[in-house]
């Protein structure tokens, strides 16, 4: 081909990308941007605990045992040993959301890839590791964690280690689902056309348009990661005491309710706002997202 | 035939049927014969135009030829050299690249039209600079301004004009042949007009060889030196194309042709155009697979498939029970 | 539609197989030789080996994972290391108790969830919407176990309306239909209701929100002619989707009734669970999550045989 090359790179007009476009959908939206502070505000609190936190939420002491709302030096009162409940909640929050977003985080690779792997190659690798998944598909969510932090023990490791396994079959379902649409569009058989090698074409063309969707549905799973870790420590899995850590605290307080029954359900609602936090983030992202809107 | 020696592409026995996958663990229940046994030529230079009902197999063809879809059996034959033994597949495609109909479903959302044209040349080793100062001699080349459109997202671009990004990524491998599969079907006719110009500009500044694939026989007519009509996965007619179109040897050829709109009214023809649908290609009629539908048909069509048999028309070939002789087939005049 | 059906329990099979092979390897996740769990700490070498042998854990895993299947399928889940009792008969008489408070709850929630999503749905972007479409991101949003301890909080500790826990009056065992044990089963089924009632809702408004957009009842609503028969073909096109998210919820329900029962100490299946989590009695976990984990296999294919039966649309997907 024998025509004068436009080596004007620098001067092409560039159109803001499609995340660009998603950006400014999202600021639009009131709801989400307040989930987004909330949950950049828990996040920072947990980061920032011990300055942020008046106490040492293990100083324990007997003389002041399960104090009311609004006592003195105690604005959220103490716990069944006279710790700080506020300092609690706060640092709380670190092993909280540790335990809740971790495992949807590592089960979004491990999920997204074994999901892109079947959905691209298809045939039988993907009724071998589809047929697998179905398996884990086949416990109640609840249950399949129960399961295996029941036979594992407790300890912060072995609860991430069942989160992580109960969140990997949903979204490699999703990835393998994506993924099995997006190969069979045309721009896919183009790059194929072109003599670009599977592990390229999954790269620049599969990622990208399979990810997104499915990093949307992931954060609508941290919300019930959230419930369902904290929930692990309420059982007295996950977390040991004393470390603080809301669904532990939960339980703790438990036998609390007949005598400060408010301070008692304080951990609880930090899962709940937490929870719904995530919750609308993820349904803002999700329209954002949605380019037809 | 003068042409056959100096075959640019040849194809023999081309042939792909897809299992239908269903009932228990997936065992298969039949087979779609959507690429029958076809073989046909492409000379250099030339536009070899396909048609047919939707369904007919051409779309197939088209992805066999490029290797998005593995063949059962048959030869690519590439300038003398076998596909997958003489010749690698990746080669293969540096010289034969391939326009799809959908011009939005061609393009990534997710890439510019500079790193879409760029994609090919840049994963065939080409510098990533100078894959990018490619696609703006080829955005040129097609008509678009690259200030303007190098940048740009599919979702900005009219329907035209993402097809002519889809020529210049196709054309980014410098290819011998072309494949356009409806690459206009989808435009609307003014747009059409403009893209089929380009196209015509481009074979001649970069000569091109084109196997057009369309339904629209008026397109075909106008783009094509040679026509092939498939019909159920099988060749069914091809010629030079003013003798297929002013004389069409195949009943079906004849239907189509009677049932294309035309403006003249002078050249409207009596015959009846087609009814019913082809039926199903999981399992073809025997014997010659219109027979269901040809009014011409006679207990001979029913029992022997026809072969492509030469017509005294130069190159002109059909198969029809019709034309060859001692068949069993009294001829196509006796009931007309 | 026979076919469909055979279809159906054929590819359930497998799953089954998988599910009890999950079942089988949790005895050998756990950390730790199996009969640590089972023998005191000080037991002699000798005892360990003898214990071993009667056990079988001598053997290869897939011997093991075989005697196990074939002794599970003729009802014997081994016996709790806790109570001493067969598993079987610890679980089966929980069972019941899970049932009952499952089926209830799912029926409290599916009327409420069905009804705030048919609102929600039928006057879509209005407030009575946006308050509906609140409600179900605030049931899918909080934590249950939390929910049920509130309840217990207003109507139990302050309130002194309803019972906090147990299953009926002095811990009695066997369940009556009167209101001394009745009372007992409201503040549990309430809470648990509100894990399908979020899912329910969103479900129906948006199958409620797709009928009424089709073009044919957007004609018949422009001309102010929305009448029964119009709500009828709501509800003849949402309830074969609706029942197949009742069946999976109910499932759900039953498998995941854990932290709920705990919270009320009621003497379910989760209950039971919870126990064998704290004495670290495997035994009853693995036959506890055998059962269920069966039951909720056993409710999908179900779900999708009524489902199919239903509506023939479903067989093509």
């Amino acid at each position: 081909m024998s025509v004068a090359s436009f080596q004007h790179i620098a001067e092409i007009e560039k159109s803001p990308g499609y995340w660009a476009g998603v950006m400014r959908r999202f600021r639009r939206d009131p709801v989400a941007m307040i989930a987004l502070f909330v949950v950049l505000a828990l996040i920072l609190m947990a980061v920032f605990a011990p300055l942020v936190a008046p106490a040492d939420p293990y100083r324990a002491s007997m003389l002041r045992r399960l104090r009311p709302i609004g006592t003195e030096g105690f604005p959220l009162g103490t716990d069944e040993l006279g710790r700080d409940m506020l300092s609690r909640l706060i640092h709380g929050g670190r092993l909280s959301l540790l335990m809740g977003v971790t495992p949807v985080f590592i089960a979004f690779f491990i999920g997204s890839a074994i999901g892109i792997t079947a959905g691209y190659l298809g045939g039988k690798v993907n009724s071998v590791l589809m047929r697998t998944i179905d398996v884990f598909f086949a416990f109640p969510s609840v249950l399949l964690a129960i399961a295996l932090s029941g036979a594992l023990g407790a300890g912060i490791f072995n609860g991430l280690l069942s989160l992580t396994v109960v969140f990997i079959p949903p979204i490699a379902r999703i990835a393998e689902s994506v993924t099995t649409a997006v190969r069979r569009i045309e721009y896919v058989e183009a790059a194929r056309a072109s003599g670009a090698s599977s592990f390229t074409i999954v790269r620049v063309h599969v990622l990208g348009n399979v990810i997104g969707p499915v990093f949307v549905y992931a954060t609508g799973l941290i919300s019930v990661s959230l419930i369902l870790a904290s929930g692990l420590s309420f059982l007295g899995l996950g977390v040991k005491p004393p470390e603080p850590e809301w669904g532990l605290m939960l339980n703790t307080l438990r036998n609390a309710i007949y005598v400060q029954p408010w301070v008692a359900a304080l951990p609880g609602l930090m899962i709940f706002i937490t929870s719904i936090s995530f919750n609308l983030l993820s349904d803002g992202l999700r329209s954002a997202m949605d380019i037809k809107s | 035939m003068t042409i056959e020696s100096a075959a640019l592409l040849q194809v023999n026995d081309l042939t792909k049927h897809f299992p239908l996958s269903g009932g228990f663990f997936g065992r298969s229940a039949g087979v779609v014969r959507a690429v029958d046994s076809i073989s046909f030529e492409v000379a250099p230079g030339e536009t070899l135009g396909i048609v047919g009902e939707s369904g007919c197999g051409k779309s197939t063809t088209a992805r066999l030829l490029v290797n998005l879809i593995e063949p059962d059996s048959g030869q690519v034959i590439l300038e003398g050299k076998r596909v997958g033994a003489d010749m690698s597949v990746r080669d293969m495609r540096r010289h034969m690249q391939m326009v799809f109909q959908d011009s939005y479903a061609s393009l990534n959302p997710r890439l510019t039209m500079e790193d879409s044209i760029a994609f090919g040349p840049n994963v065939n080793g080409m510098a990533r600079q100078k894959a990018l100062a490619l696609a703006h001699d080829l955005l040129f080349r097609v008509g678009l301004e690259p200030r303007r459109f190098a940048g740009r997202y599919p979702h900005e671009l009219s329907g035209g004009q993402r097809q002519r990004v889809n020529i210049a990524r196709a054309l980014a491998f410098s290819p011998k042949i072309v494949i356009l599969d409806e690459a206009v079907s989808a435009l609307d006719k003014s747009v059409e007009a403009q893209v089929l110009n380009l196209l015509a500009d481009l074979k001649k500044e970069l000569a091109l060889t084109y196997i057009f694939i369309s339904h629209d026989l008026n397109v075909v007519r106008h783009m094509s030196d040679r026509v092939m009509v498939m019909y159920l996965g099988q060749v069914a007619e091809i010629g030079p194309v003013d003798s297929l179109y002013s004389s069409p040897a195949h009943p079906y050829t004849r239907a189509l042709l009677a049932a294309m709109p035309s403006m003249d009214p002078d050249k409207r023809t009596m015959e009846a155009p087609l009814a019913g649908d082809p039926p199903n290609p999981i399992n073809p009629p025997p014997g010659c697979r219109f027979h269901t539908r040809c009014k011409f048909a006679q207990d001979v069509c029913a029992k022997e498939q026809p072969v492509l048999h030469i017509l005294p028309h130069a190159g002109h070939m059909a198969a029809c029970h019709a034309h060859i002789p001692h068949s069993g087939h009294s001829g196509l005049e006796a009931r007309a | 539609m026979l076919k469909y059906i055979a279809e159906r329990i054929l590819y359930t099979l497998p799953v089954a197989f998988g599910v009890s092979i999950v079942c089988f390897m949790l005895v050998h996740i756990a950390p730790g030789d199996p009969l640590t769990s089972i023998l005191p700490p000080d037991a002699s070498a000798q005892l360990q080996e003898e214990m071993r042998r009667i056990y079988g854990f001598d053997r290869p895993l897939p011997v093991q994972y075989g005697l196990w299947v074939l002794k599970v399928v003729q009802g014997d889940f081994g016996t709790s290391i806790a109570t001493g009792r067969p598993v079987a008969m610890e679980l089966g008489r929980a069972l019941g108790n899970t049932l009952m408070l499952a089926v209830l709850a799912t029926m409290i929630g599916f009327l409420f969830g069905g009804l705030f999503g048919f609102v929600a749905g039928y006057f879509r972007d209005s407030w009575v919407d946006r308050i509906a479409s609140l409600i179900s991101i605030v049931g899918v949003s909080v934590p249950h176990y939390w929910l049920g301890m509130v309840l217990v909080i207003i109507f139990s500790v302050q309130l002194n309306w309803l019972p906090a826990t147990g299953a009926g009056p002095g811990g009695s065992a066997d369940w009556v239909w009167d209101w001394a044990h009745v009372r007992h089963l409201i503040l549990p089924a309430i809470t648990m209701s509100v894990i399908p009632m979020g899912i329910v809702a969103r479900t129906v408004r948006a199958l409620v929100a797709d009928i009424l957009s089709q073009e044919f009842i957007t004609g018949l609503r422009a001309k102010g002619l929305l009448d029964v028969g119009v709500f009828r073909h709501v509800v003849k096109n949402t309830a074969p989707t609706a029942l197949a998210v009742m069946g999976l919820q109910l499932g759900y329900l039953l498998g995941g009734s854990i932290l709920i029962e705990t919270v009320f100490s009621w003497p379910g299946t989760g209950f039971l669970l919870g126990q064998a989590i704290f004495q670290r009695d495997l035994p009853l976990l693995q036959g506890a999550i055998l059962t269920l984990a069966m039951i909720f296999v056993a409710l999908n294919l179900l779900v999708d045989i009524v489902q199919s039966l239903l509506d023939p649309r479903v067989q093509r997907s």
